[in-house]
């Protein structure tokens, strides 16, 4: 029998997130694994009178590992005419996560990585300056239950427990949180190997309460470029394009990342960090406060929003927020402030052990 | 036994021969997710070509089911911008039909599924009249496994074999069957149930050999309209059209016109089609079979036709590019074994007997 929750996390995408109009075309990412929710979707989207624009493939369109591993550098890094197309053509887009294998990109060496993500970067750009509706979110498999350490029944539990919540209260709380955080000028981040401040003066916080990202579950800010000074440890294991990274440790200078290490992929890290001029500065500072979510999975979407931790990303920053840095990547590193950590507002503690205070 | 060498060949055959993709072209890979080892063989393919790769995989061979089902009538007959756009903009397309239900559109109403064919048959058409080079082919699942009657291990080994031909040594054979068929005038079928005489006068045929199929095999014209007089009877293998398997399909013509149409099972379907409309009672194509991989029927018209020591005779639309002037919606072609008692002649000389040519 089908999982209801499908259907019900079907009508929150269709509805909530992208509210489709007749006559948008919806353009869908996904791969085969996510069948039974791209179905439910298609009939969702039919119903409002608007066209779905499907881009199923086993890598995630616009990138075909197989095609980008041999064809020649200078057609990887640009995407063709076609697909250039539907970027500015499509009138809303869906990203749903559906990996067989989340080592996908390891055939890729990291010259074709890098321009796989420059070419990409087309079809990000009218989505992160929020010309269009949109959504990223994922469909259970057993790869991402794999990658989290679970069985594919406790995945489903946690990315619909983490989903298919009731996000006008949620939504309430966390504009209560943003509010404070508008208010202050200067974010002190402190906890095992990590004391790290970081200026939020003139800039304004958005609340993700479930659209852009499903599971939502945050709010967040560009920090000013040149402000943050200190280092922080990522205690959260992720992954970058397939690749294993965890034990992320940076130190900034006037907002730049002046040393890097990682106990497990250390090389990528540099690699990304080599992108360009941008993917040394920080282009997010962001506050999980989901409170479906309460263990990491080693998945952005979720970890991310685990209530009680923060994340930063490098690379590119969202111009809605005040945000002027620019990079063709934007990789969340997570913070766990559960166990030993606090955040200072202004030299004011707001929230110790992953718990709030005010 | 489907090997990487081998699959890798068929891509060949596909991107090289059949469409000939050159630098800087666009390719569109359509596919179904089965036939994954196939359409990565193929962007591999194109890749070396330095060309692009578009990946398309589908959930059904020719349309988003539960879309077409739930869309607004107005709709059904249109296609996404951004989907027009692709095939205007596309320099080939190839499409591997890999599905893992053959029936998968049977819930979806007859005219909602004509109708978004219509609309797809408009993007199509300036491939279908040779002005971009196309190619279809099938990869072997266990649904066409199954409709064929075969393990899927047998069915492996057919298609391959089918594919796998020496194309150079067969097209050499069918020009020089085409040049003796285009000489003559009239051609007589004699076989069990059967004694028919329709003309080619005038008329040139083609010879399928890497071109829009793959497997190829086959030399086709378009009859002169109201030649055909006689019997035909299709006693060996039932007449499969648009998911019908019609047994024992008798059909006499005079003047050119079917006048006379009687069939051991479905029958009220074959008349239904024969009552489609005014060009469905006359002959659009004349096929010989000429793949001597193909041995056996499997109710799938692009193999069943090739079969070598069969003929093939399509009732409805006719090859307005081999001269025939007959105009319907059906074109359904019907296979006629000669192996076992049957022979063809030619101005009244016999050139096949039980399938061997003299």
């Amino acid at each position: 029998m089908a999982d209801p929750r499908v259907e019900a996390y079907a009508r929150l995408l269709v509805e909530r997130c992208l509210d489709v109009q007749a006559g948008m075309q919806v353009l869908i990412r996904t791969t085969p694994l996510a069948r039974p929710l791209v179905d439910a979707l298609s009939r969702l989207i039919a119903r409002r009178g608007a066209y779905v624009v499907p881009r199923i493939d086993f890598t995630m369109w616009p990138t075909n590992a197989a095609w980008a591993a041999e064809a020649p550098l200078e057609l990887v890094g640009e995407l063709p005419p076609i697909d250039k197309h539907a970027c500015d053509a499509m009138d809303a887009r869906m990203t749903i996560d559906a990996p067989e294998n989340t080592a996908w990109g390891a055939e890729l060496d990291s010259e074709r990585r890098a321009l796989t993500k420059k070419a990409e970067h087309y079809f990000f750009r009218r989505t992160i300056s929020m010309q269009i509706p949109w959504v990223s979110c994922q469909f259970p498999t057993r790869s991402l239950a794999q990658e989290a350490g679970m069985t594919l029944e406790q995945y489903e539990d946690l990315l619909y427990g983490a989903c298919l919540l009731d996000w006008e209260a949620e939504g309430a709380k966390m504009n209560g949180y943003r509010d404070r955080f508008d208010a202050a000028d200067e974010v002190r981040i402190v906890g095992p190997d990590t004391d790290l401040r970081l200026s939020v003066a003139g800039r304004q916080g958005e609340v993700d309460d479930g659209r852009v990202n499903m599971p939502g579950g945050e709010f967040f800010y560009s920090p000013v470029e040149d402000s943050a000074e200190g280092t922080i440890l990522f205690d959260v294991p992720t992954h970058y394009q397939g690749v294993p990274v965890s034990g992320v440790r940076l130190t900034f200078r006037a907002g730049r990342v002046v040393e890097a290490s990682a106990t497990e992929g250390e090389e990528t890290l540099l690699a990304v960090l080599e992108t360009d001029e941008g993917a040394r500065s920080l282009g997010e500072l962001g506050i999980g406060c989901n409170p479906g979510i309460t263990r990491p999975a080693r998945s952005t979407l979720f970890d991310e929003k685990i209530a009680g931790t923060v994340h930063l990303a490098l690379g590119a920053s969202y111009p809605s927020t005040g945000g002027t840095n620019e990079s063709a990547v934007h990789w969340d590193l997570v913070k766990d402030l559960r166990v030993g950590g606090r955040i200072e507002l202004d030299g004011a503690v707001v929230q110790e052990n992953g718990v709030w205070t005010i | 036994m489907v090997t990487e060498e081998r699959v890798d060949e068929w891509a060949r055959l596909l991107i090289e021969e059949c469409v000939g993709v050159q630098p800087g072209w666009q390719v569109l890979l359509i596919g179904q997710p089965l036939a994954r080892p196939l359409v990565e063989a193929c962007a591999r393919r194109v890749a070396r070509r330095e060309a692009y790769a578009l990946v398309r995989y589908r959930f059904e061979q020719s349309a988003n089911a539960a879309w077409l089902k739930e869309a607004p009538a107005e709709l059904t007959g249109t296609t996404a911008p951004i989907t027009a756009h692709e095939y205007e903009a596309a320099s080939a397309y190839v499409a591997i039909v890999a599905p893992d239900n053959t029936r998968d559109l049977s819930d979806v109403p007859g005219e909602r599924i004509a109708s978004y064919l219509s609309a797809m048959r408009a993007l199509t058409e300036p491939y279908l009249a040779d002005e971009k080079p196309w190619v279809g082919t099938y990869w072997p699942t266990e649904a066409l496994a199954q409709d064929a009657g075969m393990t899927l291990r047998q069915l492996e080994a057919f298609v391959l074999g089918a594919v796998l031909v020496d194309w150079q040594a067969l097209a050499k054979d069918m020009e020089r069957i085409a040049a003796r068929f285009d000489a003559a005038d009239e051609v007589r079928i004699v076989g069990a149930g059967t004694d028919i005489r329709f003309s080619l006068a005038g008329r040139t045929g083609l010879v399928d050999a890497l071109g829009a199929n793959l497997p190829g095999g086959e030399v086709f014209y378009s009859p002169v309209e109201d030649s055909a007089e006689g019997v035909i009877e299709f006693g060996e293998f039932p007449a499969c059209y648009q998911g019908h398997q019609v047994g024992g399909v008798r059909l006499r013509f005079e003047s050119g016109q079917v006048v006379d149409a009687s069939a051991a099972s479905d029958e009220a379907f074959l008349l239904a089609q024969l009552d489609a409309d005014g060009g469905a009672r006359r002959l659009g194509e004349f096929g010989i079979g000429c793949n001597p991989g193909i041995q056996r029927h499997i109710r799938n018209t692009l193999f069943d036709e090739k079969i070598a020591g069969t003929v093939h005779l399509a009732v409805g639309h006719g090859f307005p590019n081999l001269g025939g002037t007959n105009v319907s919606a059906v074109h359904w072609d019907m296979v006629k074994d000669l192996r076992r008692g049957g022979r063809i002649e030619l101005d009244g000389q016999v050139v096949q007997e039980d399938g061997r040519w003299l």
